[in-house]
């Protein structure tokens, strides 16, 4: 374990307006935490998390909103639900880190996993463009975004042997309502 | 019956046998299956991971064309698509003020919503194991097979209510129905790496090892899913994950309504069963399938 | 004024129901203590050590029983359950019926008081730590039977043993929002009697607090973690998996912040305290005010009355420990003899 110096930190001096904007905005209320550590005991990633799902909800009472946009955590989460439906109180863990993501992204930082942020937005586009996902165009474009063209070479091969890789993507006929409801997104975001 | 069917894109694409697989089955079982028209993606982990509404947005669209079906209800054989299609009905049926914003946003009305089952949901329900036995002219017996749920199919509890989600029994029942021996075992709802596949296939390898040597040393000899991610991610690494892990020898995995198929009769051509990579005939084979 | 020497029926002979009785005869009244066991002692009958001062509960039921058996005013119906209970003139008209020879028996009582004790919750609604599939994950009740098979000499030596504290209470989610205030002291009691018997054998007890708030009781705590070496981990578990024939329990050391694992042979389950299943049936053909989850309420500004000439004490009104039953059976006696003696 790496010994850090560390500044006490002035419990009096620390406001509650991240918690306070969790219970407004997606109704979850932190205050119900046991700290039983429940969620961080089950959590399927928690071992290779820098903040274990216990310490992330202890960071939102601490209002530590800078280490919580910036943590890994927040995006090798796999949004598998076991800490939500484990929890006594029912705090819903993947929601708050959802929230914070999306709030994190809007606010242009960094995610500490970029390969997973890329993959993500890139799905979205695929989505937008066609309406459907296919596994072929979103593999290229993130090969080519990563430069990693050789990485799962060998499974890609074994896959189009196989025929699992579709040289004709499923799309939408009218794919026009979707985008609609995509450039809303857009627009809203500029804002 | 009819029903409202929502493939999902993984079903149109990697995921084909499934979709074949399942409209046999169900045909078989006089469940018509009736596509949603010109449904859209459901925008998976990446919608919810970064734009709430979009996820949201997504969905209802795809629940108000199942309102204008006229069906009343929708069943997916994709646990992912399952959990966001229930997610957008539970949080529409929670908020007034969220269901007229995307009312006007879709041009729609959603006051009434229709009721979402996964397929292994629905087939449980409209025919139960007496029923789901009946056009069995193979029975699968001698198969000793780990039936494995993943993590959203009964999750949230509060929110998917099918199931048990620490032990559940629906695809045990399923598959005993077909005369197969399922095992206990202890990863049965546990996360396979869900949509890092591409992203961070560490994860994958670590969590997927997990589930497969969990199963081997069950004494399954096939897993069994009900999930395109699930399914990709355990078939498609088990090279990588003897090579960390080690103690995993190479164990096939179908989706259940392969499973079912074979039982009914049908062919391994029909069912898909060569489209898997870690090949599930030499097993099947070998007891006698075929 | 009637002559008549006024009649207690007192349902349930473990401590509370013991102790109610006793003193309602020392007072000179008559009591009839039902109980539907062959003998008295309830769940005290159990146990094979109590807290705080490690004293055989045998012994404390054998002083009650004789007690009860030297004094002519209290018959004890052992064996009897009531099957029915109904006000009648001034006072109740119960059916007692006898659970052997099935024979029944028609009593009037002037006053009741409930003293059917507590149970625990099932704990197999907590699907993550497999009550009810493996086999060697019970609750604490289950686990006296291998404490007092251990303390008699059978084999199967413990290597190792996880507690689990808090299984369906303080649980908004799947179990009862409240506290089962018993566990914290008898899961101590239990995992320092296993290192008593087998110092070899690793003990653990999972928990998010540890509450010992009576006489004795923080001594008795601290007596089995720096005495007897329990080693406490704080968190609560999140999943047990089979692990080679034994059992692996995995959780997070709060205080640390780390994943945690550990490998035993029996995982015991402190479920929440409930009340007795019957307890809700009787209580409606009383008249007794019960809460949500089916314990005895008491009336306002009273503590042992729950309506009209019924009376509780014990387990059945909420979770307590021996002193606490011996206590509320006292005082429940004690409210009914100063009724008896205004009318």
């Amino acid at each position: 374990m790496d010994t850090e110096i560390y500044t006490p930190l002035r419990l009096d001096e620390i406001d509650s307006a991240l918690q306070r904007e969790l219970k407004e905005k997606i109704d979850i209320d932190i205050e119900t935490c046991l700290e039983c550590g429940k969620c961080s005991g089950g959590c399927s990633n928690g071992h290779i998390f820098d903040y274990t799902p216990r310490k992330i909800v202890q960071l939102v009472k601490l209002g530590d909103e800078e280490t919580l946009a910036g943590m890994d955590a927040l995006w090798i989460c796999l949004s598998c639900q076991l800490c939500l439906d484990r929890c006594p109180s029912g705090i819903d863990i993947p929601r708050i880190l959802d929230y914070l993501r999306e709030k994190a992204v809007t606010r242009g930082v960094k995610a500490s996993r970029p390969d997973v942020h890329l993959f993500m937005e890139l799905m979205l586009e695929e989505a937008r463009d066609k309406g459907r996902v296919s596994e072929v165009p979103l593999m290229i474009r993130f090969k080519r975004k990563t430069g990693q063209y050789l990485k799962d070479a060998g499974l890609g091969f074994k896959m189009f042997l196989k025929g699992k890789l579709s040289p004709f993507p499923s799309r939408m006929q009218k794919p026009e309502g979707l985008k609609k409801l995509l450039s809303e997104r857009k627009s809203e975001k500029k804002d | 019956m009819d029903i409202a069917y929502f493939p999902g894109c993984s079903l149109h694409a990697m995921a084909l046998e499934y979709d074949r697989s399942a409209r046999l089955v169900c045909k078989r079982l006089g469940i018509n299956l009736v596509e949603v028209e010109d449904w859209n993606c459901c925008g998976a982990t990446a919608a919810h991971s970064l734009d709430h509404e979009l996820a949201l947005g997504l969905n209802a669209r795809n629940l108000s064309i199942v309102n204008r079906m006229d069906h009343g209800a929708v069943t997916t054989p994709c646990a992912g698509c399952f959990s966001r299609l229930k997610t957008a009905v539970h949080e529409l049926a929670q908020s007034g003020n969220l269901t007229r914003r995307m009312e006007e946003r879709l041009d729609t009305n959603l006051s009434r919503l229709p009721k979402v089952t996964h397929l292994l949901q629905l087939l449980m329900e409209a025919r139960g194991p007496r029923g789901l036995a009946q056009p069995v002219v193979k029975p699968l017996k001698g198969l000793k097979l780990a039936a494995y749920y993943g993590c959203l199919l009964t999750r949230p509890h509060r929110i998917v209510q099918f199931d048990d989600p620490e032990q559940p029994s629906s695809m045990d029942k399923l598959l005993q129905a077909l005369g197969a021996e399922t095992v206990t075992w202890s990863h049965k709802a546990e996360c396979c790496g869900g949509s890092f596949a591409a992203s961070e296939p560490g994860i994958v390898i670590d969590l997927g090892g997990q589930v497969l040597e969990a199963a081997c040393r069950a004494g399954a000899e096939a897993v069994v899913v009900a999930c395109p991610m699930c399914q990709v991610n355990l078939d498609s690494r088990q090279d990588e994950i003897k090579k960390e892990r080690g103690d995993v020898h190479s164990l096939p995995v179908l989706y259940f309504t392969q499973l079912m198929g074979l039982a009914y009769g049908y062919s391994p051509r029909e069912l898909g069963l060569r489209r898997l990579l870690v090949s599930p005939v030499s097993l099947l084979k070998e007891k006698g399938f075929f | 004024m009637d002559d008549r020497v006024k009649k207690v029926l007192v349902i349930g002979g473990g401590p509370a129901g013991m102790e109610a009785a006793l003193k309602i005869g020392q007072a000179g009244f008559r009591a009839v203590l039902v109980e539907r066991e062959p003998d008295l002692g309830g769940t005290l009958r159990k146990l094979v050590s109590s807290f705080p001062r490690w004293e055989n509960p045998a012994d404390l039921v054998g002083v009650k029983v004789q007690m009860l058996e030297g004094n002519r005013n209290i018959e004890r119906l052992t064996s009897t359950a009531v099957l029915t209970a109904e006000r009648f003139e001034r006072g109740f008209r119960v059916t007692l019926k006898h659970l052997n020879n099935g024979g029944s028996r028609e009593i009037r009582a002037d006053a009741v008081i409930l003293a059917t004790g507590f149970d625990l919750m099932d704990a197999s609604v907590y699907g993550e730590y497999g009550y009810g599939i493996y086999p060697n994950v019970i609750n604490s009740l289950e686990f006296e039977d291998r404490l007092r098979g251990w303390k008699e000499g059978a084999e199967s030596i413990p290597k190792g043993i996880a507690f689990f504290k808090c299984v369906g209470s303080r649980d908004r989610s799947k179990g009862f929002p409240y506290c089962s205030k018993i566990c914290c002291m008898y899961t101590a009691k239990q995992a320092g009697l296993v290192k008593d018997l087998f110092p070899g054998a690793k003990v653990y007890v999972f928990y998010m607090d540890y509450r010992a708030a009576g006489k004795g009781y923080e001594e008795f705590v601290r007596d089995v973690i720096e005495k007897k070496h329990v080693r406490y981990v704080r968190g609560r578990p999140a999943k047990v998996l089979p692990e080679k024939g034994r059992l692996l329990v995995r959780a997070e050391d709060t205080l640390m912040g780390i994943p945690v694992e550990v490998v035993v042979d029996t995982v015991v389950l402190a479920s929440a305290v409930v009340p007795r299943a019957d307890t809700r049936a009787l209580a409606k053909m009383l008249g007794a005010l019960t809460d949500e989850y089916g314990f005895i309420e008491p009336l306002p500004y009273t503590a042992v009355r729950s309506g009209e000439r019924v009376f509780f004490a014990g387990g059945c009104g909420f979770a307590c420990e021996t002193q606490g039953a011996l206590q509320q059976g006292a005082a429940a006696a004690a409210e009914v003899i100063a009724f008896f003696n205004k009318s």
